[in-house]
């Protein structure tokens, strides 16, 4: 080994380097321990060496250096059946024990395992944040607690108007009479401002729900007044007649009709 | 055996990918399950006489 350190006769570059004392075939495991600093730096040349009569144009240091070599980590043993083929490293006690009592089933599962475990607690994980991101998105108990309300028919007279507070907005229902559905119906669509059919503002045409809030610049316009016998907003002075359409006035548009739906069982309306 | 037992479970388990796919998602749901269960019960535990189940019969009367 420490013949092919030699000083070269013919060095056109030097470098400063470590010795290959170590190479391939002389890797042991005592050789291996060799701490950095005790392997001395010897000038040494590349590109030409002596060696014997002849002249070579071996680049040593390319080779294998064991004192920046890296330890085998992995587990599968790949030796060759024969010591004088080129194997690089001979085998180490732990690994010839691995050679004889290696099982490749067991082994094999246990990587499959480990894999499918980090697997479905990863997924786990996952769909626990998608579906916290879902919840956070939805809303808040409290808001839907107040999302609806529940007005009680038979606690309505006929023609008679309640109001009530929906989502911080004034809600109107009248119990209308016979008369007042037919008043409604009898409108013509030609002389009205935002043309709705009475059928298309109630459910049933007893009922007539509709939000409280002039269109105009809302007001909450008040009940059983004016010229049309319906709802008359006192800010501007706009007329809706008893379906709760537009009549008079500078508001443009009917009065809006919440989402709205008849409880038959208990005899309810549940605004929302 | 040993070996009997790994032989059949990589070829139950591991062996395709349909069903190593299907043991990983049914081993999520059950990790999930168990998961929950044990940290709602770590949790009851912990605030065991404050939480509202624990004194709701302190309030109201079952009719």
């Amino acid at each position: 080994m420490a013949s092919k350190i030699a000083p070269s006769l013919l060095t056109s570059r030097t470098y400063w380097a470590r010795p290959i004392s170590a190479a391939p075939t002389a890797l042991t495991a005592s050789a291996a321990k060799v701490p950095k600093a005790t392997v001395p730096l010897v000038h040494r040349s590349v590109n030409a060496h002596i060696n014997g009569a002849q002249l070579s144009s071996r680049t040593n240091f390319t080779a294998n250096n064991t004192a920046f070599s890296q330890k085998r980590f992995y587990a599968a043993p790949v030796y060759k059946a024969s010591p004088d083929t080129d194997v690089t490293q001979p085998p180490r006690e732990q690994d010839a024990y691995k050679l004889q009592h290696h099982d490749d089933i067991s082994s094999r599962n246990f990587a499959y395992f480990m894999i499918g475990t980090y697997s479905f607690i990863g997924a786990a994980a996952a769909k626990n944040i998608v579906t916290d991101y879902l919840v956070h998105f939805a809303a808040s108990a409290d808001v839907l607690a107040l999302a609806k309300v529940e007005v009680d028919m038979a606690s309505i007279p006929e023609g008679k108007n309640v109001i009530l507070k929906w989502r911080g907005k004034p809600v109107f229902i009248r119990h209308r009479t016979a008369e007042e559905i037919a008043e409604a119906n009898s409108v013509s669509l030609s002389e009205l401002r935002d043309p709705e059919t009475d059928a298309d503002r109630t459910k049933k045409p007893e009922w007539l729900v509709m939000l409280g809030v002039c269109t105009h610049l809302g007001c909450v316009p008040i009940g059983e007044a004016g010229e049309y016998g319906g709802w008359f907003c006192p800010c501007h002075g706009s007329h809706y007649d008893i379906s709760g359409r537009i009549r008079k006035g500078p508001a443009p548009l009917n009065l809006e009709v919440p989402a709205y739906d008849f409880n038959e069982a208990d005899g309810k309306i549940v605004i929302g | 055996m040993a070996s009997a037992i790994a032989r059949t479970t990589y070829n139950l388990f591991f062996r395709r990918s349909s069903s190593y796919m299907v043991g990983i998602f049914a081993s999520a749901f059950a990790f999930e399950i168990a998961f929950d269960g044990a940290a709602d019960r770590l949790w009851d535990s912990v605030n065991k006489g404050r939480q509202w189940k624990d004194i709701r019969s302190k309030y109201i009367e079952e009719q």
